[in-house]
């Protein structure tokens, strides 16, 4: 059995048949052209992954959904750390990728590329600019302490553009920057939906 | 990028001053300050063209259902749903209310 996509997983396989009729036309173009969908975090019905397009236009995004039988290929965003050495990094977003990556490992944790960087990566396709920031994934399955976070984040900090670091707990996503800082809840990205929790790893509350 | 504007009517204004959400993409910052006495004012930077007519819904069905503090509210928004939105707000109102506890 294939294994379950997860949030960020590059898809390729979506065909513009799949599409709605109401889809914009660079979503068609997009899909056309074999360019891979990004996995989503929402809930659909049986046999489907719901699953984002991206345009060239920086607001060019639409969400859809795709039958899994129509995967052909998928990459997770751990898989695209390997594609780093091999890539030119000409920008801040992959500067800033080869100089986190010791920081990284070190952490010990499962980590990889998601957003611009990601797709880029996984394509060759040019989605970085000059002012992109780097959008990582972490797999969090055990409790990161807040201090851990932020001993954390002011190391990566230092890096040559922004980072914007999601922490992947068992029960969806937080922005490791939010759970390093003092708010008393943070938001956590659910298949079901966001909510604001304490514990983003031990849900005895859902607060939305 | 849009600049927005709105403003609605308000109680009493609290004392301190709360930031949160973030920078990331599907997300938005929240600034919330001390405002003048019965009005809030929110600004609204969004990266998403044409939304005004969203945040005002947005805004009047929240402020609809209690009366907010006198605040002002700065907002950058980098195209969060409105969901996101709403909870941003209400964890900006509640981060108030426990620093407002910490000064009494």
């Amino acid at each position: 059995m294939k294994p379950v996509p997860r949030p960020h997983d590059l898809l390729w396989g979506f065909i513009p048949e799949q599409l709605p009729t109401t889809a914009p036309q660079w979503a068609f173009a997009a899909v056309a052209s074999g360019e891979p969908v990004v996995v989503r975090r929402a809930e659909g019905k049986p046999g489907v992954v719901a699953v984002g397009i991206r345009g060239h236009g920086r607001e060019e995004r639409f969400g859809t959904w795709m039958a899994l039988d129509r995967i052909v290929r998928s990459l997770s965003p751990e898989q695209l750390v390997s594609a780093i050495k091999s890539y030119p990094a000409d920008l801040p977003a992959l500067k800033a990728l080869i100089w986190a990556k010791p920081c990284l490992d070190a952490t010990g944790l499962v980590w990889g590329v998601t957003g611009s960087a990601g797709f880029q990566l996984a394509t060759g396709i040019r989605t970085l600019h000059a002012d992109s920031d780097l959008d990582l994934l972490m797999r969090a399955p055990a409790p990161l302490s807040r201090s851990q976070a932020l001993a954390l984040l002011n190391k990566l900090d230092k890096a040559p553009c922004r980072l914007d670091i999601q922490l992947e707990t068992p029960q969806g996503g937080i922005a490791l920057r939010e759970w390093a800082q003092s708010s008393h809840r943070v938001l956590l990205k659910r298949a079901s939906g966001a909510c604001l929790v304490t514990d983003p790893w031990h849900l005895v509350e859902i607060a939305a | 990028m849009e600049t927005l504007k709105f403003e609605f009517p308000a109680g009493q204004s609290p004392r301190g001053r709360a930031l949160v959400g973030g920078v990331g993409s599907g997300d938005l910052e929240v600034l919330l300050e001390p405002g003048e006495a019965g009005m809030l004012r929110l600004n609204v930077v969004t990266s998403v063209n044409g939304s005004a007519a969203r945040w005002q819904n947005l805004f009047e069905r929240m402020f609809r259902e209690q009366t907010p503090p006198a605040l002002n509210i700065e907002i950058h928004d980098f195209g969060a749903t409105p969901g996101v939105v709403r909870l941003r707000l209400e964890q900006g109102l509640e981060e108030l209310q426990l620093e407002g506890a910490f000064h009494d």
